[in-house]
C-alpha cells in the first residue's frame, strides 16, 4: 500500500480530496469525493443513514417499557418488567422519562439517552392491518402498506430520486446474503454477506485473472458492460487496499459474535474508509417469541442484549466525529400483543417502536403520542394502536438526514411532508 | 489479339508469381472459401441468434444440427414441444422423487417441522415419547388458562420455522435457506448458548429431526431445491428449449415466491401442473390454471378473501370434523370437480390466516384482483379503476383452499375448491360490462374472459413477449403486430410467438446481442457452451442465486425484471467473473465441464505460446463462436503473456488474504477435480443424483490451469453476458 493510499483510508475521501492526492484513488472514489450536493448535506459533510430490520416482530412493549402506564402490568402477569427501582437487582426497567423505561438488557443504551443522541418513536409501524410476518415486511420494505406488486423498496427509491449518476458502488450495501426487499429496484446496491468474499475468487491465480478481466472490459468500448467493468475491479481493489480482516475496532468497541455483529463491524469499516457509503442495511432474526419470552431475563432479554450491544458498538467505534454523520434507524415489522398469551409469550400485533442514534438526533426523548393500553385505547382490542405512520419517521431521516426533499417518490401515494415529522431530527 | 496478347501476358506472370510462390491454385480456393464463409457465417449468426433466444445457447454440435434440418423448419418443431422426444431430459430429472408427488403427497412426506404435532394430534395417532416429555416439560408451569398442553408447543415451532422471522431469508433467499429447522431456529439457538429455553429449543429442534428420521421424513427444504434442479436440468438438457424459455417466462409473469408460508409445498405443482403444460397453449386457460392454482390462491391471499356478508363461520370442532370426511373422498381434479362435494358438505372455512387462527379475518382482499389486472392481464396502465380491483375482488370471493397447511385433511390437503358460502353473489360491474347476480363461481370466469380478451392484455403480453424475445425497447409497431396476432388467434401463445420470430425485427442485425443474459441464462449457457455436465446439485443453483436470480424466489409479485439495467451492476458482474471462474475449474460440486477435450495436446502445466494462442483460438470458437473483435482477442493474449504473470503466479495465496474457501479454490485451480465434493456439502443428502456423479468425477483429467483460466476469460467477456 502506498503512502497515499494510507492516508486516504486513514482520513476518508474527504479528507484526500482536499490534499489533492486524488489521483492515486480510484476514480469512483475521486466522482464519490467530488460529487456535490448528492451525497453530502448542505455543510459538505457525507451523510450516512443505518437501517437495522429486527425480523420476527419485536416486543416493542418489554422493549421500552411503558412502566407508568398500570395497565402494562395487569396485561402482562408474567412478562412484566419490573417498574424502575423495584424487583431484583438489574432485573427492573431502566427510567428514560418517568413513564418509559429501557429494558434491563439495553442498558448499553442508556448513556445515548443521557447524551441525548438516542431517540425513541413509539407507537409507530405501518397502517395496514396485516399480521403475516411476510406481508408486514414485504410493506415495511416497499414503503407501500396494502400495495404488494411495488416493484422496488423505498430506500432504493430514495437512491433513484437523488440519482448521481457518479454515485460509488458502495453508496448502498446491504451486509446480507441476498438484497433485501427495501434496496431492490433501479438504482444499483450491493449485497455483501462478507467483505473479504468481494474479490476475484481463484486463489493464487485472482490478481492474473483480474488483471485479464480489467483489460477485456477496458477495451471493449461502446459496451454498457464497460463501465460496470470498470467500478467493479476498482472496488475489489480497494477494499482489498482496506484490508477487511485487518481491521481492529476503535475507543474500544466490543461488537457481538455472530452475524448480526460481523455485519455492523463491517459497515462500520465501510464507513471508516470512506467507499462513499450512503445507506447500509442489516437485520437480525429471532424476535418472534410467542413461547416462554422472559421478561428482565429469557429469551427476549438475550436477544435484546446482543441487539443493544451491537448499537453500542457501532457507536462507540465510529466515535462522536463521525456519528454526528451517521444516523441508525432500527425497525420491525408488527408489535406484540398487548396481553401476554397461554403460553407465557405475546402473538402478532400491531404499533411497535424504533430507536433513532446519531449525533444530529434530538435524542433523550421518546417521540409519538401514547396511545394508552386500556382496553377501549388498544387497536381491535388486542393491540398497541398506531399514532405514528412508519413513513413520516422514515420521510423524516430520508428528508432531513439524508437531504432528500422529494419524498413524493420515496412513498408513492403517501403525502408526508415536514408538518407530519416527529421532530426527531430537529 | 491485344486482347489475347493481355490475357496471355497476364496468364503468363501469374503463372509465374505461381511458380515463384507456389501459392496459386490454393490462393484462389481460399478467396473463395472466404466469400462462402462470408456467406455462412451470416446464416451460422441467424442460427445461434435463434438457440439463444429460443433456448439457452448452443451446445457443441448444435449449429451444425439446426444448419441440417434448416432454421426455420427448428423453429417450427421448437413451437410443438409434444412432438420432440425429450428423454434425455427426463432421464436426468428422474432421480427427483418430489416432482411426480401430489401437493398432499408432499405435506405428508416433507411437513413443516412445526406442524408436525398438531399433524400428529389431530390424526389421533400417537404422539412418541421422546417429543410427548419435551413438549411436557415446555408447557410446565403454563398457567391453567392455556387451552390445552401442547398448543404452546406447536405453535412455537409453527414461530420458529417461518422463514420470515430470521434474517438472511427476507428478501430472496439462497438454495436451501428458505426457512424450516434452518433459519429462526438455529439462528435463535445459536444466539443464546446456555440459556435453558434454548436448551428446550434444542431439545425440541433435535426430537422433531429424530421423528422425521425415524419415519423417513424429510425436510421440506429439499422440495424447493428439487424444483429448482428441475428448472436448471431441463434448461441444460431439453430438445424443448423453448418449453423451457416459456416456463422460465411464464413462471416470472406469474410470479409466487416459495418463501410465503405454504407455497413452498405448492410450487411443484404449479409448475408441472399449472404452467408447463399451457406454455404453449392459449392465454385464457393458463390464466384460468393460474387464478385456481393452490400457489397463486395462496400467494396473493385470495384464499382468505371473504364476502363481508358471509354467515358466521363453523366452530372448530364441527370444521374438523367435515376436514375427516373429506380425507376419505378420493376425488380429485379442479376447482369444479371439487365444488358440489364441498357445497353439499359445507366444508366450512379453511383459509384463515395462519398467524391469528383465533381471530379468522373476515372481508374481502383485493390483493389477486389488483395483480391480476396490473400484472397479469392489462398492466399498470390498462384503464381499470379501484373500483374494478373491488368488484373483481368480490368476483373471486370463494375461490380458496381446504387446509392450506395440510394440518387435517389428508389428501385433501391444499386443494382449491370454491366454497359458495363465502361468495359475495351480488351484482358486480367489470370494466364495463355487468356480471348479473347469482353467478356463483361463473363470476371468476367471467372475469378472466373478459380480460383475457381486453386489448390491453394483448398489448401487454405481446410488449412483455417482445422484450423477452426481441430488445429490452420493443419498437410500437412490433408490439401492435404481435399484439394483433394475440388478438387474432384467440390469445394463442404460439401463434404470438410466431409472430415475433417471423418479424423482421428479431432477424435484424440490431436484435442479435442485444439482450443481456438473466444469471440464469448466463449459467446454463456457459454450461451447454462448454458441453458442461450437471446432476442439478443445489451448489449450481446457489450461483444462479449469487449472480442474483434465485428461482422461485422472487418476493414480489411483479417477477424479475427483463431488462440489461437489472442484471448489470458491480456485486452481479463480479460473481458472473467468479461463476464463470468455479466452473471452469470444476469447483460447482455435481456440475463438470471437461476443456481438455477442446483444448488439444498440451503437456502437463507447461504451456508454450503456441499453444497459448492455439487455445485461445479454439475456445473463442466454441464459446463465442469466433463472433469476438480483433482487439479482444489480442488482448486476450496479450494479458495472458503479461510479464507480472510470472510473479502473481507464484505469489502466495495468503498474501492477497485469502479467506478459506479460497484456498480451496486455489487448490482446484491447480489441481485435479477429484476429492473436492467431499470438502463441501451441498448435495441432496440421500439422493441417488450423488452417486451418479462420483463415476463423472473419476473420469475427469486434470484440469491444466492455463486452459481454465483462458476460458474463465472469455466466459466472463461482455460479449459471453449478451445473447
Amino acid at each position: 500500500m502506498n503512502d497515499s493510499r494510507r492516508f486516504f483510508l486513514k482520513q476518508g475521501g474527504i479528507a484526500l480530496a482536499s490534499f489533492g492526492l486524488m489521483n492515486g484513488a480510484p476514480s469512483f472514489l475521486q466522482r464519490a469525493a467530488l460529487a456535490q450536493g448528492l451525497t453530502r448535506a448542505a455543510d459538505g459533510r457525507r451523510k450516512t443513514l443505518i437501517t437495522i430490520f429486527q425480523r420476527g416482530a419485536v416486543d416493542g412493549l418489554n422493549m421500552i417499557v411503558p412502566h407508568g402506564e398500570s395497565e402494562y402490568y395487569s396485561l402482562r402477569p408474567t412478562l412484566a418488567i419490573p417498574r424502575p427501582g423495584r424487583g431484583n437487582n438489574g432485573e427492573a426497567a431502566i427510567d428514560l422519562d418517568g413513564f418509559f423505561g429501557l429494558h434491563p438488557a439495553l442498558a448499553p443504551l442508556k448513556n445515548l439517552w443521557n447524551e441525548k443522541r438516542l431517540a425513541i418513536v413509539e407507537a409507530t409501524g405501518s397502517p395496514d392491518n396485516t399480521r403475516s410476518h411476510f406481508d408486514a415486511q414485504d410493506y415495511m420494505e416497499s414503503g407501500t402498506p396494502g400495495r404488494k406488486s411495488t416493484p422496488d423498496g423505498w430506500l432504493n427509491r430514495y437512491l433513484q430520486a437523488k440519482t448521481n449518476a457518479k454515485a460509488s458502488p458502495f453508496r448502498a450495501v446491504s451486509m446480507t446474503q441476498n438484497l433485501p426487499r427495501v434496496l431492490q429496484g433501479r438504482a444499483p446496491a450491493l449485497a455483501i454477506s462478507n467483505l473479504a468474499d468481494f474479490t476475484i475468487r481463484a486463489g493464487a491465480y485472482s490478481a492474473k485473472v483480474q488483471g485479464g478481466f480489467e483489460d477485456i472490459y477496458e477495451q471493449s468500448a461502446g459496451d454498457v458492460l464497460r463501465g460496470t467493468g470498470r467500478e467493479t475491479f476498482e472496488a475489489v481493489k480497494f477494499l482489498k487496499q482496506a484490508n477487511p480482516a485487518q481491521y481492529t475496532p476503535e475507543n474500544g468497541a466490543q461488537y457481538p459474535r455472530g452475524r448480526y455483529g460481523d455485519s455492523l463491524l463491517q459497515i462500520a469499516q465501510l464507513i471508516k474508509a470512506g467507499v462513499g457509503l450512503e445507506v447500509a442495511f442489516t437485520d437480525m432474526g429471532g424476535w418472534d417469541t410467542h413461547v416462554n419470552e422472559g421478561g428482565a431475563r429469557g429469551q427476549l432479554a438475550l436477544l435484546l442484549q446482543q441487539f443493544g450491544a451491537g448499537v453500542n458498538a457501532l457507536v462507540t467505534d465510529l466515535g462522536p466525529q463521525r456519528m454526528d454523520d451517521v444516523v441508525i434507524l432500527t425497525m420491525s415489522e408488527f408489535g406484540r400483543t398487548a396481553r401476554e398469551n397461554g403460553t407465557r409469550g405475546t402473538d402478532h400485533g400491531h404499533a411497535n417502536a424504533m430507536f433513532v442514534v446519531g449525533g444530529g438526533v434530538r435524542g433523550g426523548k421518546v417521540y409519538g403520542e401514547w396511545p394508552g393500553l386500556t382496553n377501549d385505547k388498544l387497536y381491535e382490542g388486542r393491540d398497541l394502536a398506531l399514532t405514528t405512520d412508519f413513513r413520516d419517521v422514515f420521510g423524516e431521516v430520508a428528508s432531513r438526514h439524508l437531504g432528500n426533499a422529494n419524498l413524493q417518490t420515496v412513498f408513492p401515494g403517501y403525502v408526508t411532508s415536514a408538518a407530519k415529522f416527529r421532530g426527531v431530527l430537529g | 489479339m491485344k486482347a489475347f496478347h493481355t490475357r496471355s501476358r497476364a496468364t503468363a506472370l501469374l503463372m509465374m508469381l505461381a511458380l515463384l510462390s507456389g501459392t496459386f491454385a490454393p490462393g484462389a480456393e481460399a478467396q473463395r472459401k472466404t466469400k462462402e464463409r462470408a456467406k455462412a457465417v451470416s446464416e451460422e449468426q441467424r442460427i445461434l441468434h435463434v438457440l439463444n433466444r429460443l433456448g439457452f445457447g448452443a451446445r457443441p454440435g448444435d449449429v451444425e444440427r439446426v444448419r441440417a434440418i434448416g432454421v426455420e423448419r427448428y423453429v417450427e418443431q421448437q413451437l410443438r414441444p409434444d412432438q420432440i422426444d425429450d428423454a434425455v431430459a427426463a432421464s436426468k430429472i428422474k432421480n427427483l422423487p418430489t416432482l411426480s408427488m401430489t401437493t398432499a403427497e408432499l405435506l405428508a412426506k416433507y411437513p413443516n417441522p412445526g406442524m408436525l404435532i398438531r399433524q400428529l394430534q389431530r390424526s389421533g395417532k400417537p404422539v412418541p415419547p421422546e417429543l410427548a416429555a419435551i413438549i411436557e416439560s415446555r408447557t410446565k408451569g403454563t398457567p391453567p388458562t392455556a387451552p390445552n398442553g401442547s398448543s404452546g408447543a406447536a405453535k412455537n415451532t409453527a414461530a420458529m420455522d417461518d422463514a420470515m422471522t430470521a434474517p438472511a431469508v427476507g428478501g430472496a433467499s439462497t438454495a436451501g435457506k428458505d426457512g424450516e429447522m434452518s433459519a429462526g431456529a438455529m439462528t435463535a439457538s445459536q444466539n443464546r448458548k446456555g440459556a435453558s429455553n434454548d436448551q428446550d429449543r434444542g431439545d425440541y429442534r433435535r426430537a422433531i429431526i429424530a421423528y422425521m428420521r425415524e419415519n423417513n421424513l424429510e425436510s421440506p427444504q429439499r422440495i424447493t431445491a428439487e424444483l429448482q434442479a428441475s428448472r436448471i436440468l431441463r434448461a441444460v438438457y431439453s430438445e424443448r428449449q423453448l418449453q423451457e424459455v416459456m416456463v422460465d417466462f411464464w413462471t416470472n409473469h406469474f410470479n409466487v415466491f416459495a418463501s410465503k408460508g405454504a407455497d413452498k409445498w405448492f410450487l411443484t405443482s404449479y409448475d408441472r401442473d399449472t404452467i408447463r403444460p399451457r406454455s404453449l397453449g392459449k392465454f385464457r386457460d393458463l390464466l384460468g390454471a393460474t387464478a385456481e392454482s393452490p400457489a397463486m390462491l395462496f400467494y396473493l391471499d385470495n384464499f382468505q378473501s371473504v364476502s363481508p356478508n358471509t354467515r358466521a363461520p363453523l366452530g372448530q370442532q364441527q370444521r374438523r370434523r367435515l376436514m375427516r370426511m373429506n380425507e376419505s373422498d378420493p376425488r380429485g381434479g379442479g376447482m369444479k370437480r371439487r365444488r358440489q362435494q364441498t357445497e353439499n358438505e359445507q366444508a366450512g372455512q379453511m383459509g384463515m390466516p395462519p398467524q391469528q387462527p383465533k381471530r379468522p379475518r373476515r372481508g374481502i382482499n383485493e390483493n389477486y384482483a389488483r395483480e391480476l389486472m396490473e400484472l397479469h392481464t392489462l398492466g399498470v396502465d390498462g384503464g381499470y379503476t379501484q373500483k374494478d380491483v373491488q368488484e373483481v375482488a368480490r368476483a373471486f370471493t370463494g375461490w380458496t383452499l381446504i387446509d392450506p397447511r395440510g394440518v387435517v385433511a389428508g389428501n385433501n390437503a391444499a386443494k382449491s375448491y370454491f366454497n359458495a358460502r363465502l361468495h359475495d353473489d351480488g351484482e358486480k360491474m367489470v370494466l364495463g360490462h355487468k356480471i348479473p347476480a347469482g353467478g356463483g363461481i361463473k363470476d371468476g370466469e367471467t372475469v378472466l374472459d373478459i380480460l383475457s380478451r381486453h386489448p390491453a392484455t394483448a398489448k401487454f403480453i405481446a410488449t412483455k413477449l417482445c422484450r423477452r424475445f426481441v430488445t429490452d425497447n420493443p419498437s410500437p409497431s412490433l408490439v401492435e403486430r404481435v399484439a394483433a396476432a394475440f388478438t387474432k388467434s384467440d390469445g394463442d401463445i404460439r401463434e404470438t410467438l410466431r409472430a415475433i420470430f417471423t418479424s423482421t425485427e428479431f432477424n435484424s442485425v440490431e436484435a442479435r446481442h442485444a439482450k443481456i443474459k438473466t444469471p440464469f441464462e448466463l449459467a446454463i449457457s456457459a454450461i451447454r457452451t462448454l458441453g458442461g455436465e450437471t446432476d442439478g446439485r443445489p451448489a449450481l443453483h446457489g450461483w444462479v442465486a449469487k449472480m442474483g436470480e434465485p428461482l422461485y424466489m422472487y418476493q414480489a409479485p411483479t417477477g424479475y425484471p427483463d431488462t440489461a439495467e437489472h442484471w448489470v451492476n458491480t456485486g452481479a458482474l463480479l460473481e458472473r467473473l467468479n461463476f464463470a471462474l468455479a466452473l471452469v475449474s470444476n469447483r460447482i460440486p455435481g456440475t463438470r465441464v471437461d476443456l481438455a477435450r477442446f483444448a488439444g495436446e498440451i503437456a502437463n502445466n507447461k504451456i508454450s505460446q503456441a499453444d497459448q494462442a492455439r487455445v485461445v483460438d479454439q475456445f473463442l470458437n466454441l464459446i463465442l463462436q469466433g463472433d469476438v473483435s480483433p482487439r479482444t482477442k489480442e488482448t486476450l493474449l496479450k494479458q495472458l503473456n503479461s510479464p507480472d504473470a510470472a510473479a502473481s503466479m507464484q505469489a502466495p495465496v495468503a498474501q492477497v488474504n485469502d479467506s478459506a474457501a479460497q484456498v480451496n479454490e486455489s487448490a482446484a485451480m491447480v489441481g485435479s477435480a477429484q476429492g473436492r465434493d467431499t470438502a463441501r456439502r451441498g448435495g441432496f443428502g440421500r439422493g441417488e443424483g450423488r452417486r451418479g456423479m462420483r463415476g463423472l468425477d473419476s473420469t475427469l483429467p486434470a484440469i491444466n490451469p492455463e486452459v481454465a483460466r483462458i476460458a474463465a476469460l472469455i466466459l466472463g467477456t461482455p460479449e459471453f453476458q449478451r445473447q
